[in-house]
């Protein structure tokens, strides 16, 4: 069954909509091939969730956290006033590397690609925050391409096994996004068997599988970001 | 004997490492714990000792400057000579490396490392990270190339530590690194939720028997890790018992009696004590239980890492007090046992009744006592640590 919704500029529904099986201490595996979407899909979900007064985790792995917010800019989803009051924790795991001298801050942490154990050091440290913060937050990591560049496979899946339970243990939504095709069939299968609810961004739909069973949408990008159209 | 620069494992390992020490630094993911390994090495360093790190971590650079935002200047020593990299991280992430030894190839490992040992005779060698090695080589293969290094480096009176992190291995493999060390510290978060702290424990050392201690530490910049004993809370209404149960759950216990500044000098009298239980150490503050010391709550509840609220169980009315009371301590976010006290006085009203009365949930224990004869003092304190470590 598929319910036909108006969008509202955060796209409030559409989250509702497919986020309707999930529940606190979820995994949710955002995945598909490049460009369809997914990173847009994330920062609609992350500039939603801050506008709804639930705070925010978000991990960049593909980018530096400067680019987070321009790209976001592009759509008119300012980032720092979150930032400034503490609503948005990032950590990035990009800018280091480039040779960028960077200081941790409160919500702004820096980290390697290649250094999971670190990174999961900074990710408690910042559930812990939210935890404290607020009964309900969110946690993005887009994505897990780099990472699976840089480390051996099955490392990332230990991470992301270590990631989940930290997320559900301080009860918040995790969603993780992976292109497909960039790791081995049987680690793509592991990945699918550890999340909760998947969604698959196709260019045209998104399908959302869980134990409650399949559904989809059919959605476009548009400067307002990822917009479902009536199907 | 060598120092490992880490305060309180020298205690506890009795003196120190033996010269040519296998070590192992094993922690759960989350747990910050990189600086262990640097620490020793710097501490060796400083004291004339050659060393070097190998990484699959982090660029050379990198550990550079965190080791210079723990106050310590690797670079030096690295100019010196005395200190060098085995690089195996930048030839991976497509950077140059000008490190003595850089890897290329994971069947370079072992080589590379062996070499590095001989380097630094009377030393010290830090790898970091076991895990990574463990993922791309395989686990038996790693255990092999392990004992190779730890038999090389006791030829060469090299100790070598390893920083491993315990992600989700089978527990015959977390048993064979163990078998093949000299030496196990486990490094463990205390109450994941609202983190009350990290510890450091010695499961297992070759040259002596160490105490089941649990060290509780943070890791600061600059600074690296310091060590710190807990506090944990004894709070509830006047007169409900608070004094005698600080007396019976400690080792040695004082009662401090401070003028209090306000304009009618009043005293407050804290109750301090100290207590050492299964390895277990913690300072143990009695507050006051009136109202008028509310704001010392406040500041004792945010130190604290686990509380024992103290009613009189004949006394229902001052139920509502030891809510709020809870309420004051920030109680809210650490652990908590209720001691439900006074058991031997007529008319005490049953754990049970208490929790109807009070209405409280499920997850705080009440634990019946007589704290004048020490009953129920150890249940207390055992319920506590329940929850403190979640079992
Ligand atoms: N009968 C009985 N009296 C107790 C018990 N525990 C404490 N008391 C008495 O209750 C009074 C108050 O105890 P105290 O520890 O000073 O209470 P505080 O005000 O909470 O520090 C003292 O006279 C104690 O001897 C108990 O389990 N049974
Ligand atoms: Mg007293």
């Amino acid at each position: 069954m598929i319910s036909v919704m108006f969008m509202e500029d955060h796209n409030m529904e559409f989250f509702d909509y497919l986020f309707e099986d999930a529940a606190p201490g979820d995994l949710i595996l955002v995945y598909g091939p490049p460009k369809v979407g997914k990173s847009i899909f994330c920062y609609q979900f992350l500039y939603s969730s801050l506008v709804g007064g639930e705070p925010c985790l978000y991990i960049v792995a593909d980018y530096g956290s400067r680019q987070l917010e321009q790209r976001m800019m592009e759509f008119n989803w300012f980032l720092r006033p979150y930032i400034q009051n503490g609503d948005v924790y990032i950590i990035d795991l990009l800018t280091r590397l480039a040779g960028v001298k960077v200081e941790d801050s409160g919500t702004l942490k820096f980290s390697s690609v290649q250094n999971l154990t670190d990174l999961m050091v900074k990710v408690g440290v910042s559930t812990r925050s939210l935890f404290r913060k607020s009964s309900k937050f969110r946690a993005i990591l887009d994505s897990l391409t780099v990472i699976f560049a840089f480390n051996p496979p099955n490392l990332v899946l230990r991470l992301l096994k270590a990631y989940k339970a930290r997320i559900s243990e301080a009860r918040g939504i995790g969603v993780v996004v992976h292109t497909t095709g960039t790791v081995e069939p049987s680690i793509e299968n592991s990945l699918m068997e550890l999340a909760d609810l998947k969604l698959c961004f196709d260019g045209e739909k998104i399908q959302a599988e869980s134990s409650a069973g399949e559904k989809f949408v059919q959605y476009t990008i548009t400067d307002k970001g990822v917009k479902n159209i009536r199907g | 004997m060598k120092r490992t620069y880490i305060p309180k494992l020298d205690d506890i390992l009795g003196g120190g490492i033996i010269d040519n020490a296998s070590v192992m630094f094993s922690a759960v993911p989350g747990v910050d714990y990189e600086a262990f390994g640097y620490q020793m090495l710097n501490g060796r360093l400083k004291d004339g000792d050659k060393g070097f790190i190998f990484t699959n971590v982090a660029e050379p650079e990198t550990i550079v400057y965190e080791f210079r935002s723990y106050g310590w200047d690797l670079e030096k020593f690295l100019q010196d000579g005395q200190a060098f990299f085995v690089d195996g991280t930048s030839p991976f992430m497509g950077l140059p490396s000008d490190a003595k030894y850089s890897i290329k190839d994971y069947s370079q490992v072992e080589e590379a490392i062996m070499e590095a040992i001989e380097d630094v005779p009377d030393g010290i060698g830090v790898i970091n990270n076991l895990s990574t090695l463990i993922d791309y080589l395989g686990e038996d293969e790693t255990i092999d190339i392990i004992k190779k290094w730890n038999l090389h480096g006791k030829k060469y009176n090299t100790s070598l530590v390893y920083l491993f992190t315990k992600w989700d291995y089978n527990s015959n493999l977390i048993q064979n690194l163990k078998k093949s060390m000299d030496c196990v510290v486990e490094i463990k978060t205390i109450e994941e939720r609202v983190i009350i702290g990290q510890g450091f424990m010695v499961a297992h050392s070759s040259w002596s028997e160490p105490s089941d201690t649990m060290v509780l530490f943070f890791v600061v910049q600059p600074g690296g890790v310091k060590v710190y004993i807990p506090k944990i809370l004894v709070t509830g209404p006047y007169n409900a018992g608070k004094s005698t149960f600080v007396k019976k759950i400690s080792k040695k216990s004082v009662s401090v009696d401070r003028k209090a500044l306000s304009a009618f000098p009043t005293t407050i009298a804290l109750d301090i004590g100290h207590l050492e239980y299964k390895g277990f150490v913690a300072d143990v503050f009695g507050t006051p239980g009136q109202e008028r010391f509310d704001l010392l709550l406040d500041v004792l509840g945010k130190e604290s890492v686990g509380a024992f609220i103290i009613v009189d169980s004949t006394a229902p009315q001052t139920f509502a007090r030891a809510k709020e009371m809870i309420r004051k301590t920030k109680a809210e976010a650490i652990p908590k046992v209720l001691v439900a006290n006074k058991q031997d006085l007529p008319g005490a009203l049953s754990p049970e009744e208490i929790r109807e009365k009070m209405k409280v949930g499920k997850d705080i224990p009440i634990i019946p006592a007589i704290v004048t004869e020490g009953r129920g003092v150890t249940d207390a304190l055992e319920a506590l640590l329940g929850l403190i470590y979640g079992d």
